[in-house]
């Protein structure tokens, strides 16, 4: 393997962040109002929508993530990816439409209209807050070993590049800004994974195709084959399947595009052009996975299998092509943190900003604050907690910690959204119960997991891939707590549900 | 206020009492949670084929392409076909009957 021109590699990531930068400012100019600023005055186009939310969900794990994945454990990890397309069509025919037309521009916006409770409200805010710093977590750590795999970089510097474009982009432009730059971003990803690509499948043509050297294990090509530390493959692919199916509805980051629709029509174009973008990127990674086995049969110790994607180039090709393709992978592995990030600062940033900050800001300064500063200050502690923490907490593969994400998410916000747009006879208090027992428990298997390492046998299954039980038990808390406390089902229950199900011009909107 | 309220909640359960807004959330119901569950299901028998038709899943089509490839790849084209079935239905029996239901109610209240 020849080593790795440094300059092509800066060149890539620094061009990526300062398009982004430029794109952001210049959407600046267009964000005006409150709803500019949050869903982008609901007036970006089906197409436009779709390609942002494409750039927003592809992320670390997406680019990185999933080739590396494959590369270590075999086809069963093709999972993730149809997971996280199946969890879009989910949330468009179960609750996107309900969301909509409940007006609320947050997940807490939604539970405190819908349950007429406080406490609710309070619930979901801490819930969006841990959802989404697990998520950001792996986008800073993926960004660190991108810059360190491809340019030497010292370890922290990475993360703290991307921790800095995100709060200057979120801080200054909001969603208007945000999905300009996503948009863009999409476009930019998908180039930079599918170019490469196809040199490298010429390549690999041009060398008579050779088959995959398996060198760990022949059980590599076998699907469900347990290679990936877990002794129950079944439960665990199911139960992995079921977070990402179940969990997409609960990302913060993600539901927030469905109100940037301006009606019901347009979310569905936005849903299915999504699938399809979706679709087309996912075919790539896995052929990296492949590709991996055949040239890099043996990464060198120390070093992550997430970053097979940024040093397969070199070991294919001759060394100035090799460098490119390196650097031009390096540049869509910075988008994809970006765009990410950016998302999820965007929707955390909200969410302490409106709940935890401003009445503490305010008693404080004795209100001599403007809503900016308050939403900036927000921006930056959105950010320098999962930073720090991406420090401190040892690495578990970005795609794993991406799903522990989606656990959560799943065990928690989709009984609330599920059965809260479906079901007229919850009450305050089951929801409540529901929200703690599926959040409580879920972030326990999450926590000794991730601090604690694999544990053996079926505790380690059943603790590495909770959603299996933490869902169904989450729903069941929810559903018998509410039919014992009748009386706390909240009083205008039946208003709130027409509203969530008819069509939102209705004349009932003059109420 | 109260009294504004009161007739305001009274609209919203006339109407979800009525017979034409039951009969939409049926509909919406009779189409959306079957075709969940089946798409739900059809996903995890792709994982269940795989665990114990391995003879079947391995089962060459065309040179390397085997029985599994083809149906994992399909699992994206599936999930592009039921989206996109749900948007025509959404299309063009569900937003239509809203819309009449919409127009009827407005009609009444004026």
């Amino acid at each position: 393997m020849g080593r790795l021109n440094t300059a092509y590699g800066v060149v890539a990531i620094a061009l990526v962040c300062l398009v982004t930068l430029a794109v952001g400012s210049f959407g600046l100019r267009l964000s005006r109002t409150t709803s500019d600023f949050y869903v982008a005055g609901r007036t970006v186009t089906p197409y436009r929508n779709a390609s942002a939310i494409g750039g927003e969900y592809l992320s670390a794990a997406s680019f990185l993530g999933i080739a590396g994945l494959v590369y270590t454990n075999g086809l069963d990890m093709l999972w993730f990816p149809v997971g996280y397309t199946v969890g879009y069509v989910v949330l468009l025919v179960l609750v996107a439409a309900p969301l909509r037309r409940s007006g609320a521009y947050t997940l807490p916006d939604f539970a405190e209209a819908r349950l007429e409770s406080l406490a609710i409200r309070r619930l979901s805010t801490i819930l969006v807050v841990g959802i989404g710093w697990l998520y950001l977590l792996p986008q800073l750590q993926g960004a660190s070993l991108a810059l360190e795999a491809v340019t030497g970089a010292p370890g922290w510097l990475g993360g703290l590049v991307v921790a800095v474009v995100v709060v200057a982009n979120v801080a200054a432009g909001g969603m208007r800004s945000i999905t300009l730059v996503q948009a863009l971003q999409y476009w930019v990803k998908l180039t930079a994974i599918a170019v490469p690509a196809f040199v490298l499948l010429g390549a690999w043509f041009s060398d008579g195709a050779p088959g995959p050297a398996i060198a760990r294990d022949t059980r590599w090509e076998e699907p469900l084959n347990g290679l990936a530390g877990q002794g129950h493959p079944v439960y665990a692919t199911y139960s992995l399947l079921l977070a990402l199916a179940l969990g997409t509805m609960g990302l913060p980051h993600v539901l927030v595009r469905f109100y940037t629709n301006p009606d019901g029509r347009a979310a569905r174009r936005t849903t299915l052009t999504v699938v399809a973008l979706l679709g087309t990127f996912y075919l790539f990674p896995p052929l990296y996975g492949l590709l991996g086995r055949v040239y890099l049969p043996q990464l060198p110790d120390g070093v992550a299998a997430d970053t097979l994607v940024l040093r397969l180039p070199m070991a294919m090709v001759s060394d100035g092509l090799g460098q490119v393709l390196a650097a031009v992978l390096a540049g869509g592995a910075f988008a994809a943190f970006l765009s990410t990030a950016s998302g999820l600062t965007m929707s955390v940033a909200g969410v302490i900003d409106q709940d935890l900050l401003r009445r503490r800001l305010g008693r404080l300064t004795g209100e001599d604050f403007s809503a900016a500063q308050g939403f900036r200050l927000a921006t930056v502690l959105a950010v320098v907690v999962p930073y720090v923490a991406s420090r401190v907490v040892e690495p578990v593969g970005l795609a794993t910690m991406v799903s522990l994400a989606f656990a959560v998410a799943a065990s928690t916000f989709c009984p609330l959204l599920v059965l809260g747009s479906w079901w007229r006879g919850l009450s305050t208090s089951g929801a409540a119960a529901g929200l703690v027992v599926g959040g409580t428990l879920a972030t326990a298997a999450v926590g000794i997991t991730v601090l604690a390492g694999p544990v053996p046998g079926w505790p380690g299954a059943l603790l590495g891939q909770p959603a299996a039980w933490s869902i169904p038990l989450a729903f069941a808390v929810s559903v018998i707590v509410s039919l014992a406390t009748p009386g706390r089902i909240p009083r205008h229950t039946a208003r709130t549900m027409v509203r969530l199900h008819t069509p939102e011009d209705l004349v009932l909107e003059r109420g | 206020m109260s009294n504004d309220a009161r007739t305001d909640d009274d609209v919203y359960l006339g109407l979800q009492q009525s017979e034409e807004f039951a009969e939409l959330r049926t509909r919406f119901r009779r189409f959306v949670f079957p075709l969940t569950a089946l798409f739900l299901a059809w996903y995890f028998l792709y994982v269940l084929l795989s665990t114990y038709a391995p003879g079947f899943m391995g089962h060459k089509v065309l040179g390397n392409v085997n029985v599994g490839l083809v149906l994992g790849l399909g699992q994206f084209v599936s999930t592009f076909v039921i989206t996109m079935l749900y948007a025509r239905w959404a299309d063009r029996e569900f937003d239509p009957r809203a819309a009449a239901l919409h127009a009827r109610v407005e009609e009444a209240h004026r």
